[in-house]
């Protein structure tokens, strides 16, 4: 429903109004269709997918160039210009990003999850950066000031999500302590 | 109400990680005392080595200082933190070869490429270095950095993936429940406790550097692209500041885990040492201002808040672990030793050397003290007195032969003439900012030469010392990683 919601007119125009709408809005509910979408498969399906594709890793690494191409300026203008590349944008944020993220997740310790998401963090922020001190119009379809305010919401964003993931860090799960794996009188191996 | 009852631990030999990392830490720390020596006798008007080498030399000690004592302090960390959880051998290694590549690129950037703006590496002066080093070396300088960052990086992450497993959330390795709820004594033991602070305060602050870093790496390809000045200089001394408190927070578990072995008294993780980890988990963030009180163009409240967390921050932890060794040793009939002296004696370093910071963190001081050489003289004594007598302290704690063999006599001369050398040589620092010496000047007035030749001589003797503790190490490393009883049983205990 959403993702058909997303692709209509009406939200497409409301939502690539503006730079910080289309990046911040649009781009993340698509991959949140996706990222829903792989949800909804059985677990047997996804584990089925997930080792077909080659494992958590290969999934990770497509995610990211995939979502980090779609930050591109000129990207952005392409998708307001170019109906090839606005399809290829509603299929891409959803399968290669969402989906993959979704479908690599379980599979990945949490130092592989805190790697994405400290470079996540850092990258969106030294982009929000990159919007605002840039010396010149990045997009022909949005004006200098947007593209400003799209870079200090990325700034604010990186920082909130930031401090929410150190807040699950801090919290966990709520399960309390595990049955230990180790014991004190055990020798290291 | 809990009890608190000592339980005798096993005392495990290190892992082959772990002697690396302090064989590295070992010759990389001999190796910046040295050039440290050399700026000295600079100073001193003994040698010429010219204001290229000097800068050169200090940009190297720098860099070299923060991340090789993060290196030991991370090697003592691991140690004994994988006594209580499981932490990935893999990992540990992979930040060890990361570091070992960003050390290549420092020192190909300051050898090669000639860079030399210290190891803050202040925006703009990377990027306009007025043909004095190149584009490339500037790159490497920060690239480096960036790479330590990452091997850190990964290692917090994966002390975070062993403690949430173990215990269920950071919270809780901090001990929450104990903190805000009835103390039923199961708080986790100060090792993780510590451990946890040092993974959430690194975490956060190298986040922010690896921002700035890669900031500073595009403007200074790209320099349209402009940097704010005051908000790089924010965000590097709040990576740096963050970076090198928390070495003597990975260090001090040294002291949590080995005193105790002595005195078979048990280091107590009761509410009062909790609530000190918890805040001064927050509050070290926070401190970093004092560093910035001069720029006035910073918001008026932002540096309030720098003073007043950094008078509050100066305390909990220390007292609180200053106390608790106290209590541990008084009347125990403690059997001195090279690793007991050596570690107690780095909570007085610690201690002592907290104190200048404490002054200079005064608006009113700041504005005539910080760019004087007394704020070398706090972070000499804070580090070699306090942190890196706590590496010695596990170094020799590791090559004890066995728990009754007695320390030779060269040993304590050298434990004395550390001790010595090291107060010699802080208290020139810290004089010479007294007389209103500048820092971070390649030649000095005839007015100060004097505090630096002493200073020289102490530092002369200070390495002679670390040399002893050095070579014992090494000649004793077959022993390091066995297991066996190696603390002396206290007088009151042996039978």
């Amino acid at each position: 429903m959403l993702y058909l919601l997303l692709g209509t007119p009406w939200a497409r125009h409301q939502l690539e109004a503006s730079m910080t709408l289309h990046m911040l809005v649009q781009m993340p509910l698509l991959v949140i269709v996706g990222i829903t979408a792989c949800r909804l498969l059985p677990d047997c399906w996804r584990q089925r997918l997930l080792d077909g594709l080659g494992g958590a890793i290969p999934c990770v690494v497509v995610a990211m160039f995939v979502s980090s191409y779609w930050m591109l300026p000129r990207a952005l203008d392409a998708a307001l210009t170019e109906p090839l590349a606005e399809i290829s944008k509603f299929i891409t944020l959803p399968l290669l990003v969402g989906f993959l993220l979704a479908l690599s997740w379980r599979r990945l310790t949490l130092i592989g999850r805190g790697f994405v998401w400290t470079n996540f963090f850092s990258m969106l922020a030294v982009l929000g950066w990159l919007y605002i001190v840039a010396p010149v119009r990045i997009c022909n379809s949005y004006l200098v000031n947007d593209q400003q305010h799209a870079g200090w919401y990325m700034v604010i964003l990186a920082t909130l999500l930031f401090l929410w993931w150190l807040g699950t860090l801090l919290v966990g799960d709520g399960g309390g302590p595990r049955k230990p794996s180790i014991d004190t009188d055990r020798t290291p191996e | 109400m809990a009890s608190y009852t000592y339980t005798p631990t096993p005392d495990y030999g290190a892992k082959a990680g772990v002697l690396a990392y302090l064989v590295v830490s070992a010759v990389v720390l001999l190796l910046m005392m040295v050039f440290g020596l050399i700026m000295r006798l600079e100073h001193s008007q003994y040698t010429e080595i010219g204001g290229l080498w000097f800068y050169k030399l200090m940009t190297l000690h720098g860099a070299g200082m923060v991340g090789i004592v993060a290196l030991a302090g991370a090697a003592i960390m691991w140690h004994f933190l994988r006594q209580y959880v499981e932490l990935s051998t893999g990992i540990f290694i992979a930040n060890l070869i990361l570091f070992l590549t960003g050390v290549v690129m420092i020192l190909a950037s300051v050898l090669l490429g000639d860079f030399h703006a210290a190891w803050t590496f202040l925006h703009p002066l990377p990027s306009t270095s007025m043909g004095l080093w190149s584009e490339w070396a500037a790159a490497a300088f920060m690239g480096g950095l960036l790479v330590i960052g990452v091997g850190f990086v990964l290692l917090h992450l994966d002390i975070a993936r062993a403690i949430i497993t173990r215990y269920g959330g950071l919270g809780r390795g901090l001990g929450w429940p104990q903190l805000f709820g009835p103390d039923d004594g199961n708080a986790p033991p100060p090792a993780v406790v510590a451990s946890t602070m040092v993974t959430i305060v690194n975490l956060v602050g190298l986040v922010v550097g690896a921002s700035i870093l890669i900031m500073m790496l595009i403007n200074l390809y790209v320099p349209s692209f402009e940097v704010d000045p005051l908000l790089a200089k924010g965000m590097i001394y709040f990576f740096g500041h963050v970076f090198i408190n928390a070495v003597i927070y990975m260090a001090v578990i040294a002291v949590y885990e080995i005193l105790p072995r002595y005195t078979q008294r048990p280091w107590k993780a009761n509410k009062v040492f909790l609530a000190s980890w918890t805040a001064s988990t927050f509050m070290v963030m926070f401190i970093f201002p004092h560093h910035l009180l001069m720029d006035y163009a910073y918001p008026k409240w932002f540096l309030i808040v720098g003073h007043i967390i950094g008078y509050l921050n100066t305390f909990p932890i220390l007292i609180v672990t200053g106390y608790g060794a106290m209590m541990i040793v008084y009347r125990s009939g403690i059997r001195w030793d090279m690793c007991s002296r050596l570690l107690f004696v780095s909570l007085a370093g610690w201690a002592i050397g907290a104190m200048p910071a404490f002054i200079d963190g005064t608006i009113t001081v700041n504005y005539v003290m910080h760019n004087t050489l007394w704020v070398p003289g706090h972070f000499h004594t804070y580090l070699l007195l306090g942190m890196v007598a706590m590496v010695f302290g596990f170094m020799y704690y590791l090559v004890k032969p066995s728990e009754h063999a007695t320390d030779s006599a060269i040993d304590v001369a050298a434990f004395w003439g550390f001790v010595v050398g090291t107060m010699g040589f802080t208290l020139s620092f810290l004089y010479s900012g007294k007389m209103s010496v500048a820092r971070r000047y390649a030649g000095h007035l005839p007015e100060w030469i004097p505090y630096d030749r002493i200073a020289s001589f102490f530092a002369a003797l200070l390495i002679a010392s670390v040399l002893v503790f050095i070579f014992r190490f090494l000649a004793g490393l077959g022993l390091a990683g066995r297991d066996y009883q190696r603390a002396s049983l206290a007088r009151s205990l042996a039978t």
